[in-house]
Order: C-alpha cells, then sequence, then structure tokens
C-alpha cells in the first residue's frame, strides 16, 4: 500500500515539475512574539555635547504602532536639569561672565517618525535568548531656552531590549539639527540626545 | 497570620498552575544549529571617532589584528591607529564671544594597544523580514598607549562591542571602548577619559565552517 | 508594407536554428499535402474531435489585407492591446488558405499571452497546431506552447492533443524532446512500457527530458513491482537526485522518492540520510510531509527528541492549515514511550477535536468536498491542485479580460468571454472529478488516523492507571546530545525562524518506570 502511496505521490509531482510555482515572499519570521501596540515610555537622558553645559533630563514619550517596522512617536516631552561643566565655571569665575551669558535648554517637546528594519534575538549561554529590535527615527523638536524657543530637525538611531511582552528597555540616539533663533544664536547647532527609557507596551499582541 | 495564609494561597495556586502548565505542555524547545561563521584570524581595516574632547574630534583610521582562540575568547593581539584632530570651533568661539584664549590642548596624534575578547553572545537578526544575518556581542579590555602632542600616555580601556557577519569570511565589526588615561602627575586631574567608536571591516582568514 | 514584411522574415529567420530551417524544408514535402487537407477538413466541418472550447465563429466580413501589417507594426512597437482586435479580425473574416492566416493565429496568440490572457493564446497556438496551415509557423507555434506548459495550463488540449499526438519527424530538437517526452507519459499512463520506451529512446541522452523520462519509468516499474523492491532501483532513484539538469524541485522529490523506499525497506538510517539531501532555499519552509516524514524515521530510530522537534516545526503558521492527522498521532506515541501519559491522551484528543467535522462529514456520508479541511487537503496535492490552479487561473484572466472590453470591440471580446466560460465549465468539471477522486484518499487517510488514536487513548488510559510495583525505579534518562561548541542554541519562545526549522530539538526527561518501560 504503502509503494502504491509512494508510486502515485511521485508520479504525480513528476507531471509538476514541468509547472513553475509562482514565486512566493519568504519571510524570516513567523508569528513574532514581540509586538508592539502603545507604548508609554518613561526615560533619561543626558545632552553631552554643549562645552558648557550638560543636560540631564527626563522624558515621557507616547508611540504608536501601527506595524512591525513603521511606528510614530506621537509626542515626547522632556524637562531638562543643566550642569555646568568646567569649562563655564572657569569663565564665569575667571573672566566675569553672568551664568545669563549662556543659553541652556529647560524643556523640549518633539515627535518623530519610526522605522524598525531589524528584529532579532541574543541566545545568553545556549539557554535564555533575548530578543531586541533596531530602529532609525526623523522627526521634529521644539527647544525652550532661557529666553528664547528654538526648532529643530533630527536623525537617530535607536534600539530595544524586550523584557516581557509588556515591558521593554529602549535606547535612543539622536542628533538635533537645531535652526538659530534669537539674536545671540549661533549658527545652526547640534543638541545629541541620548536616552535610556523603561517602555510599556499596551495592547500587545502575538 | 492573615496575611501569611493569603501568600501561602496564592503561591500554591501559582505553583499548581504551572505544574497544570507543565503537564499540558511538558518540555522545551530548542533550535540548534551549526554556527554560520568561525572566526579564526581576523584582520580588521577600521575607521573611528574619538568624540568626547570638547576641543577637537579625532577622526582615525586603525589597523589591527584579533587572534580567535575559541568561539568566546580572542586576544585582538596589537591594534595601530592614526589620528586626524578636527576642530570644533570652540576655540574660536571663545575667543570671539567671550575674549578667552584657552590655552594649547593637547590632541591625540596616534595611538597602540592591545586587548582581550570575550564573546558570550551569539546574535541573530532579520532585516525586514526578508534576510537573516547572524552576529556576535563581545566585551572588550585591555591597554593602550596615546601619543599627545607632547607626551605619551597609557591608558587602560574597557568596551562593548558588535559583529555582523555578512560571509564566513567578511563581517562589520563596531567596538565602542572608553579610554581610562593616565595623566601626569602635574596636572589638576589623574585621569581623563577617551572615548573612540570604530567601525570596521573584519576579514576572516583560516575561518571553518 | 515591405518594411513590415521584412520585420516579419527577419523576426523569423532570428528566432529560429538551422536544423529547424532545414526540417521545415523538409516538413513541406511530406505534410504539405496532408496538412492542406486536414486545413481544408478543419475549416470547412468542426466536429467532436476538434479542439475543445472554442466557440462557433461568426459569418465572415469583408476586410482590407493591409490590417495585418498594421497589427503587425502595433505588436512589433509594444502595443499587443491594440494588434490583438486586428487580428483577430484577420483570422474572423479571412480564409485559413490566406498567405498569413497563421501568422496572424501565431501573432493573435502572442499578443493575448503579453495581455496576461494565456488560455486564450494556447487556444490559438493548440490551432496552429492542428490546422498546420503554414510549416514555417509550427515550430514558433510549438515553441510557446512549451513555455505555457511551465505554468497551470490545459493539460488535455496542449500536453496530450498538441504534443501528445504530433507527428514529431521535422520538430527542432527542443520541441521534439519535449514532445517524445509527453507521448512516452501518456504512453505510460495506459500502461504500454514498450511504446514509452520507444519514445524516450528517442530523448538526447544527458537532456531536462531524459532525466524526467528516466523518473517517470523508474515510478511505473515502482507500481508494478510485485514484492521486494529490486535494489538497484533506488540507487537509480539516487542518481536522478543528483542529475544537475533536473531542477532542485525535481531533485528533492527523487531524493524523497530514496528516502521513502528506504523507509519501506526499514534502512531507517539510510532514509534519514535521504532526507538530509533535501536541499531548500534560503528561508524557504519547505513541505510539511517532508518533516512529518523525518519525524516518523528518527521516531523509530529511537531519536524521539529530534522527531518531537519536527513536530514543533508543523505547528509553525505555515503548516498550520496542512492536513496532518498523523502528526497528533506521532505526537501521542512519543509522550506515550517518555511516559507521559495525560499529554500523550491530549495529543490523541487532539485530533479528533481538530478533525471533528470532517470526521462527522464522513460517518454521515455527506459531500465530502464540502468539507473545508478535506477539500484544502485533496487540493494542495497532485493532478488535482493542478486542476485547482488551472480553474484559478481561467477565473483570473477571466476578470481580466473585462478590461479590454472596449479595446477588443463587441465581436471579439463577445467570442474570448464565450471562449473562457466553455474552458471554466470544462475545467469546473475536471476539477471536480479529480477532486471526488482525491477527497476519498484523504478522508481514508483521517480515518486510519483516527482509528489508531482510539487504540492509542485506550492503552494510555490502561497504563494510566497501572500499579507500580515496589522496588521499581525511573529508566536512566535517555541521553540528549548536549550543545556542541560549534553549535549555537536559541530557546524556543513560540516563534519561528524560518532557518531554524529543521533544527529543533526536543527536550524531555522520561518518567517511565524500568519494569514496565518499552
Amino acid at each position: 500500500m504503502l509503494r502504491v502511496l509512494v508510486a502515485v505521490s511521485v508520479l504525480g509531482s513528476a507531471q509538476a515539475w514541468a509547472q513553475v510555482e509562482e514565486p512566493t515572499v519568504m519571510n524570516a519570521v513567523q508569528e513574532r512574539t514581540y509586538r508592539m501596540q502603545h507604548e508609554l515610555s518613561l526615560g533619561v537622558g543626558v545632552l553631552p555635547l554643549d562645552p558648557y553645559s550638560k543636560g540631564i533630563y527626563a522624558q515621557f514619550a507616547y508611540t504608536a504602532h501601527f506595524s512591525d517596522t513603521f511606528a510614530w512617536q506621537v509626542a515626547r516631552g522632556a524637562y531638562n536639569y543643566t550642569a555646568k561643566t568646567s569649562l563655564r565655571s572657569q569663565i564665569e569665575r575667571d573672566f566675569g561672565f553672568l551664568p545669563t551669558a549662556f543659553d541652556e535648554i529647560q524643556f523640549f517637546v518633539g515627535t518623530n517618525v519610526v522605522w524598525t528594519p531589524i528584529y532579532g534575538k541574543l541566545s545568553v549561554a545556549d539557554r535564555w535568548d533575548v530578543h531586541g529590535e533596531v530602529f532609525l527615527t526623523a522627526g521634529a523638536t521644539l527647544f525652550s531656552y532661557t529666553r528664547v524657543f528654538r526648532p529643530g530637525v533630527n536623525l537617530g538611531l535607536g534600539g530595544r531590549v524586550f523584557l516581557s511582552r509588556a515591558l521593554s528597555l529602549r535606547f535612543d540616539l539622536a542628533d538635533n539639527v537645531v535652526i538659530p533663533v534669537g539674536a545671540s544664536a549661533p549658527n545652526l547647532g547640534n543638541v545629541m540626545e541620548l536616552t535610556l527609557s523603561l517602555a510599556l507596551n499596551l495592547g500587545a499582541t502575538e | 497570620m492573615q496575611r501569611a495564609l493569603l501568600v501561602l494561597w496564592v503561591s500554591v495556586a501559582a505553583i499548581s498552575q504551572a505544574q497544570v502548565a507543565d503537564l499540558e505542555n511538558p518540555g522545551s524547545v530548542s533550535a540548534i544549529q551549526e554556527r554560520p561563521f568561525r572566526m579564526k584570524h581576523e584582520l580588521d581595516l577600521s575607521f573611528g571617532v574619538l568624540p568626547i574632547d570638547a576641543f577637537y574630534v579625532g577622526l582615525y583610521g586603525q589597523v589591527g589584528y584579533t587572534a580567535h582562540f575559541s568561539d568566546t575568547v580572542a586576544w585582538q593581539i596589537g591594534r595601530a591607529a592614526y589620528n586626524y584632530a578636527a576642530q570644533t570651533g570652540l576655540r574660536k568661539e571663545l575667543e570671539t564671544r567671550y575674549g578667552v584664549i584657552p590655552t594649547a590642548q593637547d590632541e591625540v596624534q596616534f595611538f597602540l594597544g592591545s586587548d582581550l575578547i570575550w564573546t558570550p553572545l551569539h546574535l541573530k537578526f532579520a532585516v525586514l523580514n526578508r534576510w537573516v544575518l547572524h552576529g556576535e556581542v563581545f566585551l572588550i579590555t585591555g591597554a593602550t598607549v596615546f601619543k599627545f602632542t607632547n607626551s605619551f600616555r597609557p591608558a587602560v580601556n574597557v568596551g562593548l562591542g558588535a559583529r555582523v557577519v555578512l560571509t564566513p569570511n567578511v563581517g562589520f565589526r563596531l567596538d565602542v571602548t572608553d579610554n581610562v588615561v593616565i595623566q601626569a602627575s602635574s596636572t589638576a586631574a589623574p585621569v581623563m577619559n577617551v572615548m573612540a567608536t570604530t567601525l570596521s571591516l573584519a576579514i576572516n582568514f583560516g575561518a571553518a565552517e | 508594407m515591405s518594411a513590415l514584411k521584412s520585420r516579419l522574415v527577419a523576426f523569423f529567420v532570428l528566432g529560429s536554428s538551422m536544423s529547424f530551417a532545414q526540417g521545415a524544408a523538409a516538413a513541406l514535402a511530406d505534410a504539405g499535402v496532408g496538412d492542406a487537407a486536414a486545413v481544408a477538413a478543419a475549416g470547412s466541418a468542426p466536429t467532436g474531435a476538434a479542439p475543445p472550447a472554442t466557440p462557433a465563429a461568426a459569418q465572415p466580413r469583408k476586410i482590407d489585407p493591409r490590417i495585418f501589417d498594421s497589427a503587425l507594426n502595433d505588436y512589433f512597437t509594444g502595443h499587443p492591446k491594440d494588434a490583438a482586435p486586428k487580428l483577430f479580425d484577420y483570422t474572423e473574416n479571412l480564409p485559413s488558405t490566406d498567405e498569413n492566416y497563421a501568422w496572424a493565429q501565431f501573432f493573435l496568440a502572442k499578443s493575448l499571452i503579453e495581455l496576461n490572457l494565456r488560455h486564450a493564446g494556447a487556444v490559438y497556438l493548440a490551432r496552429i497546431a492542428r490546422e498546420r496551415s503554414n510549416p514555417a509557423v509550427l515550430p514558433k507555434a510549438l515553441e510557446e506552447l512549451q513555455k505555457l506548459t511551465d505554468l497551470p495550463h490545459d493539460e488535455v488540449m496542449i500536453d496530450e492533443q498538441v504534443f501528445g499526438a504530433l507527428d514529431l519527424g521535422f520538430l527542432p530538437e527542443e520541441v521534439a524532446g519535449y514532445a517524445h517526452y509527453q507521448q512516452g507519459l501518456v504512453d505510460l499512463r495506459v500502461g504500454n512500457e514498450r511504446w514509452a520506451t520507444t519514445h524516450f529512446s528517442k530523448l538526447t541522452e544527458g537532456s531536462a527530458e531524459a532525466s524526467r523520462a528516466k523518473y517517470a519509468m523508474l515510478v511505473t516499474r515502482l507500481r508494478s513491482a510485485k514484492r521486494d523492491l529490486p535494489k538497484e532501483m533506488v540507487d537509480q532513484f539516487f542518481e536522478l537526485a543528483k542529475d544537475e539538469k533536473l531542477t532542485q524541485e525535481a531533485r528533492n522529490d527523487a531524493v524523497l522518492a530514496v528516502a521513502r523506499l528506504r523507509y519501506e525497506q526499514q534502512d531507517f538510517k539510510g532514509a534519514l540520510e535521504a532526507y538530509g539531501l533535501v536541499k531548500l532555499a534560503e528561508l524557504d519552509t519547505g513541505r510539511a510531509t517532508l518533516y512529518l516524514e523525518e519525524a516518523w524515521t528518527r521516531y523509530q530510530l529511537g531519536q524521539v527528541h529530534a522527531a518531537m522537534g519536527l513536530l514543533t516545526t508543523l505547528d509553525a503558521p505555515s503548516f498550520r492549515e496542512e492536513f496532518l492527522p498523523d502528526k497528533y498521532l506521532l505526537k501521542a506515541l512519543i509522550y506515550r514511550d517518555l511516559c507521559h501519559y495525560l499529554p500523550a491522551k491530549r495529543s490523541a484528543k487532539e485530533l479528533t477535536r481538530k478533525y471533528a467535522e470532517s470526521l462527522e462529514a464522513v460517518r454521515e456520508r455527506e459531500d465530502l468536498t464540502t468539507d473545508n479541511r478535506l477539500l484544502r487537503a485533496a487540493s494542495a496535492r497532485g493532478t488535482t491542485k493542478r486542476a485547482r490552479k488551472f480553474l484559478e487561473s481561467l477565473e483570473l484572466e477571466g476578470e481580466q479580460l473585462g478590461r479590454y472590453a472596449g479595446t477588443f470591440g463587441d465581436r471579439m471580446f463577445g467570442y474570448m468571454t464565450r471562449l473562457y466560460d466553455l474552458a471554466r465549465a470544462e475545467g469546473q468539471r475536471v476539477y471536480a472529478e479529480r477532486l471526488n477522486a482525491s477527497v476519498r484518499v484523504e478522508a481514508d487517510k483521517l480515518l486510519r488516523a483516527a482509528e489508531q488514536v482510539r487504540l492509542m487513548e485506550y492503552e494510555v488510559g490502561l497504563k494510566l492507571y497501572e500499579r507500580v510495583k515496589r522496588g521499581s525505579k525511573l529508566v536512566p534518562l535517555l541521553e540528549e546530545e548536549p550543545v556542541k561548541p560549534d553549535q549555537v542554541a536559541f530557546k524556543f519562545v513560540d516563534e519561528y525562524w524560518n532557518d531554524e526549522l529543521r533544527d529543533y530539538r526536543f527536550s524531555l526527561k522520561s518518567r517511565c518506570i524500568e519494569e514496565t518501560a518499552r
């Protein structure tokens, strides 16, 4: 009986050889375990570039994920605490400049588009897996300086490590090109943000 | 007492739930695959940045050789980098805006080093859910000697890196290390940080699959 | 006009080989008279033996023969949509003895194919093959028909009535090879191995058709082998599996045949070796039957953990709709062998739960083609699958035809609509016929699995309540291979990476008590 079944199956395939199947799209991953939906993130970050002041900020953001690859960080808001660098302290101390001579960022708000082309996993000691993804961001930010508001355009890179379906750690590195507004503004300025957030995923689905 | 009973009740419920799950779906599944690449003799051609200094950004080209003893342990026997210091404009800003003339800064000219590499993590990722690539994540620690404008200074470095393998012989490698440079005793601070971010084209010789 | 004619000649000369030119000249001598008679006969009296599914032609009207040149110009400048109605008018209104008639049919066919109306194009090409009004056109038409066989097509019209019935003396080598192969297959199907051998012996040694012919002969002998399989048969299949002239899919099929035959001979190690030779494209999920068969083979070899790993693969979304009742049975067997009786019972019950509706339909003697699972299973393989695909392509082309209603004009559009309606009706009939047969096979498979599952449940039930004797102890654990240094392990978390599908390994400790262990 098996022999007949073997013969039937191979004879059927002999005819089928002549026909070429329409090529189907090959996915790498079926049924992803970790999928984002509505993301609320709370993070801390630094603004490390300014030689006069280093910023440390707390940020809150909401991101809507439309698919595994495309999301919109609808809004993010951060409040910044400025710490003087030794250079600035020296200038103020030795050359009598007032603190008001230095523009500081007080807070900033922004919105970004997020594109996530990479999803992967790490094998830890052949026993555990850690899943994550890497994404690119682009968007706009509005900075509130001491005396003036300045808009900026940002491009960035980030990564996420999934702790569970609902929780993940997110790391963002973004560079803002700030458009000079105001009399004392320098030329186009760069404000780099480094943010580490804890993200809560609401409505996580399989 | 009541709280203790409640805790006990909840724990028993949780444990029995786990046991039921175990009865329903006993066993675990792993995907065990042949390693898609084995590193052996690695030649790195790199470029990188030294971004931390406020007065200049270092841009360097580097060559390095790493011997891999196993899948997890390797020795970056030697690396050598030549640095170009691109001025940030801070000096000019201090002069024009604040009327301050800073003293001459020591800049990194070149540096040599050697590191130990430990690779505990194997990485696999899908790009746009179409292609699968492999890589690894490693920790790196070692020593570097920096040649500044006026002196040589040793440093200890610790860092993190990742490798993405395109073929068993070619891949890309990213290293982010922090060098703690030991300063001359005459300076104010005993140590200073030089962070190096290096992107390399890694060529693997003698690779066995 | 002369420019167009010269373009036509250039197309003819460039597209054909020297041997074709010589063959065409020879064919004129012996086929010309016969063909003219055939054309006259076909033109005057379409009979029941005429090609299927072609609607009756309307009354001819007078048209300007220069329309042919205009149509050719449209075709060669990349406007098949404009060329097609002109060529249709030409073929409908000029006699078949016209010097350009066959060319008009040919370019009409080409235009229709370029407009994705492949079946309509095939009908015209088949007509050229049958009528043979112009021997110069015939080889080109056959080449085009042969290309169409790579996609879902009318097998009766093309494979049997054209290639299966051709006089082969004058054809170029490539087309002749395909025709000989098809004619050999037809002979094999009706049980005439000697005539098939005659056809296959004419195939060029080393050609793809020769390899396919060897495969077909092996399969026929396999069917007719009485008791023990000759050892050389497995070796011959194995040779085919290494034949570079076959497509990868064909080689995979040959390797699977080797694996299945070795399994039947209880050479499980050899079968496993053969499964390992199946090559899949990167990230290709492969076929469910491959994993299931390999799982059974590993089970027979005692590699229960690897077997269970392969069953995990069959839970992937790409295989979820596959009809695999054996999967639950094997899972239950493995759990039983590891003395996990509750999961064994649960796995067995999973079959009756998942296929409850299908089993009910079988018991109630309902029309099995109305059961979705059985229908899907029956339509997924062999001749039924091909019939389904052809029917789907006809339906798609029929819908696409609507886009050309305005361009084709009422007459042509009406003709094409009727042509597709007839083809669809015939395709539906063929599909229904094949489906009825194959759905019974699938139902039989399901019933056998359900019966075995019932036995399994009974056996497991007995084991569950068996007394444990004093002094019994756990059997030594089945040694699981540790992860080697040149391997890497990823824990499975209900996420299926296509490159891992063949590499899953299951880990579960045995709970068997020594005295009662298998």
